[in-house]
């Protein structure tokens, strides 16, 4: 097993563990969104993990890195928050940020790591761009919240796993990009009523459950 | 969008479906399908999505996330008289947003959009290479360079002089026959 | 390779260019004068259709025996349509004439074809050497320019591929079969090729490691992808020389060991696909592709793939990506293509210049190939020029060549006496470097320490009108477009850029703004997944860094120094030059912003103007009465007269 250190601090991890993993094993906390077990090749796509290797020129996502003998790891430099700070407001510039109406209040990754990082969840200096819509009523159990969303991808990977191909997905491009339900209707054979998997899965509440009862002409 | 086929687009999505025997059910097959599609109808509308989901069996969300990925695929029926409006690096060096505005304004739509009769929409394009006529104007398959902004209602004027042309042989047509 | 499996392949190809020859002797021999018309995408949008059918409707009517030979693109876009009439009887040498309309086309066929005269006025050049003409050779825009990739592009019919052959095409391919792979890997290494995609990454070593990678199955992909808006020639060699190309495939497939190949190209370029397709057809039909070739034991499927408009799919993994049928969304790497690829499998990606390089490089030998171009870039590069210069178009020469040399001496320098004031190398992905840069030689290590890169080899020359804020907010504008939103930098990153820049160019710039553009770019490019993001910061990064006096003047003085940005300018008359009773400028606004003073001059309703220019550029020289200012208020108060009422 390769034995490595992470803030001068000695960690072991099996042959073929992702670094992001071996240290949140040993308690070693590294803000992440994207990155579930599983999920091969890694997506590396929120750009939140990452650490200084000795002998690396910069900052490498620790997703996308596998544990190696001796290797010199350090989680915090200045360089390293730089980029995770600028990443995190990056994700709040585009962020509705009502955590009192949001369900995922207190267990939020983005609360957590504005509360780790020490970025306030209303941050200066980069003006907010919101989307037209707020909420995505399209599926019939499911609500999308787009302003919530940080596309980290979670739910489209479980559904996956769980129905053998994908009832969400992304679409759109670039800014635009959002997870979808499209045609979602047809899909009788999906067991969304008795599956909360990517609800779960979801890291800042961007999908609920409809709230049965309410106001909504989609759910009639 | 508009979920209404046109009888002319009821025909073409029965010639899509007997075309998609030839495409093997593949993955790899779903944007070179589209294409085809794209080629039959002029845009992909939400019934030719769900033939192309049924024939590769994945989920219509699939084809849909991959098909809006792409900036080739349309939703919309572009207008009969399709206005594409460079704005690669010289023609926006040399005004291509001016002529794009002054189409905008003359049809009274904004790019992406058709009019609502159907006859134009437009659509900015990325380099069309024709980069010493710049800026140019693609209007139906005609490349029109050294555009002006004096030069759009010209050419908007010219196809609503031959439609109004047409018009009235076809009546001359039919009163004589 | 055994030796009677060389001759039999010898023997096989010797047929084939036997009739090659045959045919081109016939063409070239007949005693009848051969109109040579350039027929890529360029030529046919600036009329060349229209040209060639006035040709054959002219020699109808004139009764003349001529043979029309359409070829592709010679790279002088500014020259087009381009037409090269060789008419020996007259006693003249081959003509190179441009901006051949319909119009011209009839009265050279009359003139020249019918009576003899070659119309001098119209002559750019002669084709060869003479007595009577001046040779093409004798302009620097020919004499400085270094075909390797392009120098048959404009020369042979781009869908014959007799023409190809004849002109010595698919011998390298032949000579390839009876080298080892290795020999062939050693000797493009040792030649020095860099990938011409951007990256410059050593060609030689790429498919070495493919090779190496002891899989059974391999592919190789030619990279058609060209998305930077302003670079074409990707496009143009295949339109002009699709067989250089997939000769150059086929003899990286037989060095990596590869059966399958595929040309990646996009779907804006549907003469280019046609060509490509039937350009394959016909090597096929001819055994240079398919089923051992030429008698070989060597198997070669090519097929095209059509990309569907996502510049970012110029990326290799995004690319690999939509060709298996998905979103294409980079990955991260590693692994490398090389290691796992499309379908998993090894896959060599190269650019369609670095494939087209192959065939010269393996005919005339890695030393001579070393002796062009410079020490650390063997070779030439080629760079669409566009933008503000006399000679717009395709230009190959040597790497090292100072960019004065190719905007000035080749390429004409800048039009109507305007200033240089930047050019901006690398597409979206580059920087704009300005007139201390000049003197830079061109290659990848150098330009990308200016700030910029080498790229696709797009290249933009701007002169003094153009504002360097504006520029950058069009990369950008560009870059976020494409971005593919995977990664937050890039997703979020390049959103905020563009909306700053697109506050500065509005005249609402703030304290701060290019201090936040300057942090913010740094961690796009240091935080983003791939190249795109790493790379898009760049056209703001230079900007600042070479022009920060116009973001300044943007942000404190609402200024736009080069009357650029619109929302910044504003057009008035000079009544002491406008003339009285001239309506130039009233009959050209497109929105009716031209009023009549009271004593028959012209002003501009600024509520209503749109700031087109449109009344600058119709305003007689011999007036010249139109002046714009930045900020807009500098306007002189004009009175507009109370409006008549309608009369009805």
């Amino acid at each position: 097993m390769p034995k490595f250190l992470v803030d001068n601090k000695e960690i072991e991890a099996k042959q073929g563990t992702t670094l992001l993993k071996a240290c949140l094993d040993n308690e070693i906390y590294i803000p992440n969104l994207c990155y579930l077990e599983g999920i091969d090749p890694p997506s590396v796509s929120c750009r939140m993990c990452f650490v200084e290797i000795e002998g690396e020129r910069q900052p490498v996502t620790s997703c996308s890195v596998l544990v190696k003998d001796d290797m010199v790891v350090k989680t915090d430099t200045p360089a390293v928050r730089q980029l995770q700070r600028t990443g995190l407001r990056l994700l709040l510039s585009v962020h509705h940020v009502d955590c009192k109406n949001c369900q995922a209040n207190k267990k939020c990754e983005l609360q957590r790591m504005a509360k780790f990082l020490k970025v306030g969840l209303k941050p200066k200096g980069l003006e907010r761009h919101l989307r037209e819509i707020e909420i995505d009523r399209s599926h019939p159990f499911l609500d999308y919240y787009p302003n919530r969303c940080v596309l980290c991808g979670k739910c489209v990977h479980v559904c996956r796993e769980k129905n053998g191909q994908s009832a969400l997905t992304f679409s759109k491009r670039g800014f635009d990009t959002v997870i979808s339900f499209y045609g979602v209707r047809d899909l009788s054979t999906l067991e969304c009523e008795n599956c909360s998997a990517c609800i779960d899965i979801c890291p800042v509440g961007a999908l609920a459950l409809k709230v049965t009862g309410a106001e909504d002409p989609t759910t009639a | 969008m508009n979920d209404e086929l046109t009888p002319e687009e009821k025909e073409a999505l029965k010639d899509v479906a007997s075309k998609l025997g030839s495409f093997e059910k593949q993955r790899g097959n779903l944007i070179p399908i589209l294409q085809m599609v794209q080629e039959k109808l002029s845009y992909l509308p939400t019934q030719a999505i769900k033939v192309v989901s049924e024939h590769l069996e994945i989920f219509e969300s699939e084809v849909y996330g991959v098909a809006t990925f792409y900036n080739q695929f349309r939703f919309h029926p572009p207008g009969k008289h399709p206005i594409k409006v460079c704005l690669g690096t010289a023609c926006h060096v040399r005004g291509g947003g001016i002529i794009l505005e002054n189409f905008e304004r003359k049809l009274g739509i904004h790019y992406g959009q058709t009019t609502p009769d159907r006859e134009f929409s437009i659509e900015k394009v990325a380099c069309v290479g024709c980069c010493a006529l710049a800026p140019v104007a693609i209007i139906d398959e005609t490349v029109h360079g050294h555009m002006a902004p004096s030069k759009v209602e010209g050419l908007l004027m010219r196809i609503e002089i031959e439609k109004e042309m047409e018009e009235r042989a076809r009546i001359k047509d039919e009163s004589c026959g | 390779m055994n030796p009677a499996g060389n001759e039999k392949i010898d023997q096989r190809f010797n047929a084939i260019y036997k009739e090659a020859e045959k045919r081109r002797n016939e063409f070239r021999d007949a005693p009848v004068p051969k109109i040579h018309i350039g027929m890529a995408t360029c030529g046919i949008a600036s009329g060349a259709l229209e040209t060639k059918k006035a040709f054959e409707e002219a020699l109808d009517e004139y009764n003349i025996e001529a043979r029309i030979h359409t070829v592709g693109c010679l790279g002088h876009c500014y020259a087009e349509p381009v037409v090269v009439i060789d008419h020996p009887d007259s006693g003249f040498p081959p003509i190179f004439y441009h901006e051949v309309n319909a119009g011209k086309a009839k009265m050279l066929t009359k003139l020249f074809l019918k009576e003899g005269d070659p119309r001098f006025e119209h002559v750019y050049g002669a084709m060869e050497e003479n007595d009577l003409i001046p040779w093409v050779m004798e302009f620097a825009r020919f004499n400085r320019e270094k075909r390797v990739v392009m120098e048959k592009c404009g020369y042979i019919d781009p869908e014959d591929i007799y023409d190809y052959i004849a002109a010595g095409g698919y011998s390298t391919l032949v000579k390839a079969l009876k080298l080892s792979p290795d020999e062939i890997i050693k000797e493009v290494q040792n030649s020095g090729l860099r990938g011409r995609g951007g990256a410059g990454f050593p060609t030689g070593r790429k498919w070495e490691l493919a090779k190496n990678t002891g899989e059974q199955e391999k592919i190789v992909i030619c990279n058609a992808d060209e998305g930077d808006p302003g670079a074409y020639m990707d496009r143009t060699i295949l339109e002009s020389n699709p067989h250089q190309v997939i000769e150059g495939m086929a003899i990286c497939a037989y060095a990596v060991g590869a059966k399958k190949a595929i040309i990646y190209v996009r779907a804006e370029y549907p003469l280019a696909v046609t060509i490509v397709t039937k350009a394959i057809r016909q090597a096929r039909e001819l055994g240079l592709l398919g089923e051992s070739v030429l008698g070989s034991s060597f198997d070669l499927e090519i097929d095209v793939f059509r990309g569907s408009g996502a510049f970012v799919c110029g990326e290799e993994t995004a690319l690999i990506r939509s060709i298996e049928g998905y979103r294409g969304m980079p990955r991260h790497r590693p692994p490398y293509p090389v290691q796992k690829g499309l379908w998993n499998k090894p896959t060599v990606i190269n650019n369609v210049k670095t494939l087209a390089s192959v065939p010269p490089i393996l005919d005339h030998g890695a030393d001579w190939y070393r002796e062009i171009g410079t020490q650390n870039t063997p070779g030439t590069a080629i760079f669409s020029v566009v933008g503000n210069v006399v000679h717009a178009g395709l230009v190959e020469i040597p790497m090292g060549v100072s960019l004065r040399t190719l905007i000035f001496d080749i390429c004409g320098g800048i039009p109507n006496n305007k200033k240089f004031k930047a050019v901006q190398i690398g597409g979206p992905s580059g920087g704009c470097l300005n007139e201390d840069f000049l003197d830079t030689p061109i290659d990848f290590d150098s330009l990308t320490e200016a700030g910029a890169m080498m790229g696709s080899g797009g290249m933009v020359v701007m002169d003094e009108d153009t504002c360097m804020v504006e520029v950058s907010r069009y990369f950008l504008d560009f870059t976020q477009n494409e971005s593919c939103g995977k990664c937050t930098f890039c997703r979020i990153g390049t959103y905020h850029l563009l909306k700053i820049l697109e506050r500065l160019t509005r005249g609402e710039g703030e304290d701060g703004d290019i201090e936040l553009l300057e942090t913010l770019s740094k961690d796009i490019k240091a935080g983003s997944l791939c190249g795109l993001g790493k790379t898009a910061p760049n056209p703001v990064l230079t900007s600042i860094k070479y022009f920060r006096e116009e973001y300044e003047a943007h942000i404190y003085e609402k200024r736009c120094p080069a009357l650029m940005c619109r929302p910044m300018i504003a057009f008035y008359f000079d009544l002491d030059l406008c003339a009285r009773g001239c309506d130039a400028c009233a009959t050209a606004c497109p929105v009716e912003a031209v009023f009549t003073t009271s004593n028959r001059k012209k002003g501009v309703d600024q509520e209503l103007c749109v700031k087109c220019g449109e009344c600058m550029v119709v305003c007689p020289p011999e007036y010249d009465a139109v002046r714009k200012v930045s900020p807009p208020h500098l306007v002189p108060h004009i009175e507009k007269p109370p409006e008549k009422k309608k009369e009805d």
